[in-house]
């Protein structure tokens, strides 16, 4: 499974749910299957997906869509502070996407540790229920499953080495992002707001 | 009222919605305060909650702004260094308001030999990258620096920027260190 592929499966399952996509090609590609307003890109802080969505996770009202952290194996080694936290604080409602291509994909395809350590049996050790996918089917399959888990929930995929050719860089200003975000947000705790 | 007292009823008068810790035995008393005032004990209430690193605090208490909030980071300023990037890449260029008040190390009072490494250019270095920086020391009382602590939170919502408070306690019923 290829890195676009994965991302075109969770942008079609995620158009409810607020996501937090890491920086770089993960965001570039995301923007190019589906540029949506529930998509928030952090264009530049590097490691930082997983603990934005944990704040959103902790602030969006516990019946709203689980918030959706898209993040990539050398950024969330970069900060991996993400996994005990995320464990400690255990949000019912964030679900962690971990796109693994072993490599720093946006930086010369240098290698991370994921290959001799393994990501996923640290997020169990942390107190996340964990899943992994190694195909688009399983990618859909594991996902449905951990939208019904009560807790911090992650996803383990592992996806190809290599980034989409042709895919335009995202040349937006962050402060647009947020205000499309946060109007987003605040038209689906709206929703929420009515039918409960 | 005591200066730690005074921070954090500032930090809850400014608004805060959810209060993210890195401990120093400074701010301990601080975060004692917070956590008493929101129902808790032993460093956890429902809306205080410790985190691991100063980097990761912006980002989680930097999302609370997307429902409306306001989310505060209390810290010591040797800290600084590792939340730079995500000061800079994640609230300053998102326009996200974020309260955070430090306390200060390497300056009178400090038995540390090293930590003026860092403590001391601080308030430099984050102008340097455009954060407000308001300081506070001995020279004003508990009142003052609860209403500044206050104002900045509300300077923060305000202007759409984190806003940081720095407080030196030495010279103050607090502790330096």
């Amino acid at each position: 499974m290829k890195r676009i592929e994965a991302l075109g499966v969770l942008a079609d399952l995620t158009s409810s749910h607020p996501v937090i996509a890491t920086c770089a090609a993960t965001s570039r590609e995301l923007a190019s299957v589906k540029d949506s307003d529930n998509h928030l890109y952090l264009l530049d802080a590097m490691g930082l997906a997983g603990s934005v969505a944990t704040g959103l996770a902790l602030s969006v009202r516990p019946s709203a869509p689980k918030v959706v952290a898209i993040e990539g194996d050398g950024s969330l080694l970069m900060n991996p502070n993400v996994l005990p936290t995320g464990g400690y604080l255990a949000p019912p409602n964030l679900l962690l996407v971990l796109l693994d291509n072993g490599v720093y994909g946006s930086t010369g395809a240098l290698p991370t540790y994921s290959p001799k350590v393994d990501l996923r049996r640290l997020a169990d050790a942390a107190g996340w229920t964990t899943r992994a996918a190694q195909t688009a089917d399983g990618l859909s399959a594991a996902f449905a499953e951990l939208l019904t888990v009560e807790g911090p929930a992650f996803l383990y995929a592992t996806i190809e080495e290599g980034n989409a050719p042709d895919i335009e860089k995202l040349l937006v200003d962050p402060v647009s992002l947020t205000g499309r975000f946060t109007r987003w947000l605040r038209e689906v705790h709206a929703v929420v707001e009515a039918a409960t | 009222m005591t200066y730690a007292q005074a921070v954090a009823d500032g930090i809850w008068a400014a608004g805060a919605t959810r209060v993210g810790y890195i401990p120093s035995v400074t701010v301990a008393p601080v975060i004692n305060a917070l956590v008493a005032y929101d129902g808790g004990t032993n460093g956890v209430s429902p809306r205080v909650t410790p985190l691991s690193r100063e980097e990761e605090a912006v980002g989680v208490m930097g999302a609370v702004t997307f429902t409306g909030g306001l989310g505060t980071v209390v810290m010591q300023d040797n800290g600084f260094g590792n939340a730079l990037t995500a000061l800079t890449t994640f609230t300053l260029s998102y326009h996200l308001p974020l309260l955070v008040f430090a306390n200060t190390r390497g300056g009178l009072g400090e038995y540390n030999s090293m930590i003026h490494s860092i403590s001391q250019p601080v308030p430099a270095l984050l102008r340097a990258v455009g954060l407000p920086v308001i300081e506070l020391d001995r020279t004003s009382g508990p009142g003052d620096w609860h209403d500044t602590v206050q104002e900045a939170g509300r300077h923060a919502v305000m202007t759409y920027r984190p806003v940081v408070v720095l407080g030196s306690f030495w010279n103050t019923d607090g502790k330096v260190a």
